[in-house]
């Protein structure tokens, strides 16, 4: 059952290979019960993907798959029971099994949901953005307590996160002062992204509340959740990058050790993760600036007489000025040197 | 040690020493319990603290003289033997006033700093957590200054489409927020992280004086009269800001803390600010003692904007990983099932009765409107609730007397608003309605959503069933 890049290739990107393949390859990896988080599930209605992008993240999630199956610990009765429950949602689904189930009404319904959970899936792991219906348990909420969510999936350190959700309602449904269209525009009613993405002011630029002398505002969703997820990834990334920076500098949990590349702590300083702290044992320290792009933005470090500017150009490495250097580049020459 | 006073616009140093019997240093350290005093003693005496909060020690040249007389609490000689002094009185039985009369006037005798002083205060909110009352504030992003067409600047509005996220830097902030102090009043600044929460804590200490000598904090001096305490709380990883009420020592009136609070409402976001940026604070509606509730509502979670029902999007420990190939089960059903199969269990069982499947309808529907939040034991309550109905009264019948018994004032159109005010109060308002719901005294289903605290704040106009403009989600 291992994957690998040859046979990728060979993946054309017919859903339905995509999914059987899907689940032979996946189906072990994630063993865990869980229950859906909306209250009234529905398929995907709508996706953003692009070939280039589902071949980019099964590339992911098949690097993942390696540490989890090599586990050294013995299953439990929890595990096993998923890896059944998994092996049964498998079976039902393969076009072998659905020829010999034909005749058996509750198995066959079984398997189209099966087979309907994995398009779902399929989905959410290549698209990444779905939206999905729900339905507001406030008696006294707007259009009858319609909701359209946003479901965003995030990968972090070879992991699916569980997905931030952003909730829409129509307030304007029932205004008669608007025009027809306007009415359907939407408005986030709640979500779970964190307070250090710029939620609000992506809503504002993409999704202002109508106004009826103002014909030419206009919402787009798409540019909103497209927005709303580059933000939140270029956050994972970097909260992944500090992780690293960390890791190659020989900085435990605990904040010791360090000594070889004389690092005592490095630490995000601010809410977003844009601005890092870089502490060295002589009392040195850094700002290190990481830019949209995982670029070094800036690098400023300040020893006792002022700036130093060659400790500087020492954590770079002579890789480059600020500006111009990756910040993975860093990581890969502090773990080279902490290894040397 | 400066013989003469003069006039300064700096910070009160954290060494500057305060006369042990002024009852400001009274008060901070009597509320504090035997156990806390002795710890916070401690930690004065530890090596980082030590210098800002040296004891009285035994002279040198004195070592050989015998012990003075009528010295109830002779001097230690060095900081350890007083390290020990207190790690046994740790161990033994006393009583408080013991300790206090060691510390006051034994081994400090010469005066508490005002860097002591700040951490026996501390010590005192880790104590009772729920002492100090905390209003959240947002920091928002401003627009650039503009002139209208007649070169008069306009008043700065709040940039909603800005992406950038406003950041804190500690002793910047310290500095600009004493420039912006006027140099009547002298303040000391203190910033410590919150042992248990991710929280960093600046205390700043103000008196009403333009001197930073310790003649301005004499007995006699403006220290007992008109000094305050204010609490600033900054979250990690959140673009909101926590202040507490001032405290003050001295009988001050009200007009005087609350100017007080202004000036630093004034001087905070102008602190805050950095050049060509911008921030002004807003407040979202949320005022609570428990500062636990508050990171919860407006920390760096994920349930910031998805409280009550919305909270199982938030919950980090459900896996919904896309590469599941398991069905979900939708959520409440895991316990329905776990119900039928204990019911299979003993068979025969008689059939439920009606209160029964109405006792566990009510608790379906309570966990569905609250989802996980809103548990009596969870430490995330609000102990008080405001909310201003400005809904019109829907008049059943056509019944006049009743119309008339209800006190209010009436619009004179057709909509008749009584003037009602809702407050509720408890150590935890939304696990109560909860809990009501679960009894079945409210409806679960009819219940309006301002009641499952789902909007995450305490002050509130409701308006056609729903809280009306809250500024909770920013958007």
């Amino acid at each position: 059952m291992a994957w690998s890049w040859t046979q990728l290739s060979t993946v054309s990107f017919s859903t339905e290979q995509i999914s059987s393949k899907n689940q032979q390859g996946f189906s072990i990896i994630e063993s865990r019960v869980y229950s859906s988080s909306s209250p009234l599930l529905l398929l995907p209605i709508n996706i953003y993907a692009t070939p280039t992008r589902v071949s980019l993240i099964l590339s992911l999630t098949i690097t993942m798959s390696s540490p989890l199956r090599t586990s050294p610990q013995p299953p439990t009765l929890d595990d096993e029971i998923s890896a059944l429950q998994s092996k049964t949602s498998t079976l039902l689904t393969s076009p072998s099994t659905l020829a010999l189930l034909s005749s058996d009404p509750k198995l066959t319904s079984q398997s189209s949901l099966h087979q309907s959970h994995h398009l779902q899936t399929l989905y959410r792991t290549c698209a990444t953005l779905t939206l999905f219906r729900a339905q507001d348990p406030d008696p006294n909420a707007v259009d009858a307590g319609s909701i359209l969510g946003l479901r965003i999936e995030v990968v972090s350190r070879a992991k699916f996160l569980r997905p931030y959700y952003v909730l829409f309602n129509r307030p304007w449904a029932s205004s008669s002062s608007l025009p027809g269209p306007q009415r359907k525009w939407l408005r986030v009613h709640r979500h779970t992204v964190p307070s250090c993405i710029p939620l609000s002011g992506l809503a504002a630029r993409y999704l202002p509340s109508p106004d009826k002398d103002d014909t030419r505002r206009k919402q787009d969703l798409g540019k909103f959740a497209r927005g709303v997820r580059r933000e939140v990834v270029r956050y994972h990334a970097r909260l992944g990058t500090v992780a690293d920076l960390r890791k190659a500098a020989g900085l435990g949990r605990g904040g010791d050790g360090g000594d070889k590349s004389g690092l005592v702590d490095i630490s995000p300083a601010d809410a977003e993760v844009r601005h890092v702290s870089v502490e060295w044992g002589d009392g040195r320290t850094g700002r290190l600036v990481i830019g949209d792009d995982g670029e070094v933005e800036k690098l400023v470090v300040v020893g006792e007489n002022g700036r130093d500017r060659e400790a500087g150009r020492e954590l770079l490495g002579g890789l480059g000025l600020a500006g111009t250097v990756k910040a993975e580049e860093v990581v890969r020459r502090l773990a080279g040197t902490g290894g040397a | 040690m400066s013989r003469i006073s003069v006039p300064t616009t700096a910070p009160l140093p954290s060494s500057l020493r305060v006369n042990p019997s002024s009852t400001t240093v009274t008060k901070i350290l009597s509320r504090l319990s035997r156990a806390s005093l002795i710890s916070v003693a401690l930690d004065w005496l530890d090596e980082d603290n030590l210098s800002l909060a040296t004891p009285y020690l035994r002279p040198d040249q004195d070592d050989n003289e015998e012990e003075d007389d009528g010295d109830f609490y002779p001097p230690a000689s060095s900081p350890e033997e007083l390290r020990e002094e207190y790690l046994s009185l740790q161990n033994r039985k006393g009583s408080k006033r013991d300790v206090l009369d060691r510390i006051t006037t034994g081994d400090w005798r010469h005066g508490v700093s005002l860097y002591q002083l700040a951490i026996a205060d501390l010590q005192y909110l880790y104590d009772h957590p729920t002492s100090q009352k905390w209003s959240a504030y947002n920091i928002v992003p401003l627009k650039a200054p503009r002139e209208d067409d007649d070169g008069e600047v306009q008043p700065l509005e709040a940039d909603k489409t800005s992406l950038t996220i406003p950041r804190f830097h500690p002793s910047l902030f310290l500095k600009s927020l004493q420039a912006q102090i006027l140099p009547d009043i002298k303040a000391h600044y203190n910033l410590d992280r919150h042992k248990t929460l991710p929280l960093l804590i600046l205390r700043i200490f103000v008196i009403d004086s333009p001197y930073n000598t310790p003649l301005s904090l004499s007995s006699n001096g403006n220290m007992d009269t008109g000094s305050k305490t204010i609490l600033i709380a900054f979250p990690d990883g959140s673009p909101n800001i926590f202040i507490s009420k001032p405290t003050s020592t001295g009988p001050t009136g009200a007009s005087e803390s609350k100017s007080l609070g202004a000036l630093l409402a004034e001087g905070i976001p102008k602190a805050l600010s950095l050049p060509r940026q911008r921030v002004t604070l807003q407040s979202t509606s949320l005022t609570t003692r428990n500062l636990e509730g508050l990171l919860d509502r407006r920390g760096a979670t994920r349930g910031n904007a998805a409280g009550g029902g919305w909270s199982i999007y938030a919950d980090e420990k459900v896996k919904e990983s896309p590469l599941s190939t398991v069905l979900p089960s939708p959520p409440l059903s895991d316990a329905a099932e776990e119900e039928e199969q204990g019911n299979g269990d003993k068979k025969r069982r008689e059939r439920p009765t009606v209160e029964e499947r109405v006792n566990k309808r009510a608790k379906l529907v309570a966990q569905a409107r609250f989802g996980d939040t809103a548990r009596v034991g969870d430490g995330k309550g609000v102990e008080r609730v405001d909310l201003v109905m400005e809904d019109p009264f829907e008049i059943g019948g056509d019944d006049d007397a009743d119309r008339m018994d209800i006190e209010g004032e009436d619009d004179g159109e057709e909509a008749f608003r009584p003037n009602v005010r809702l407050t509720f109060h408890g150590n935890h308002v939304f696990a109560g309605i909860r809990q009501l719901v679960e009894c079945g005294v409210i409806d679960g289903e009819k219940m309006p959503g301002w009641m499952t605290g789902e909007e995450g704040v305490t002050i509130g106009a409701v308006r056609n069933g729903r809280i009306r403009g809250h500024k909770g989600f920013g958007l």
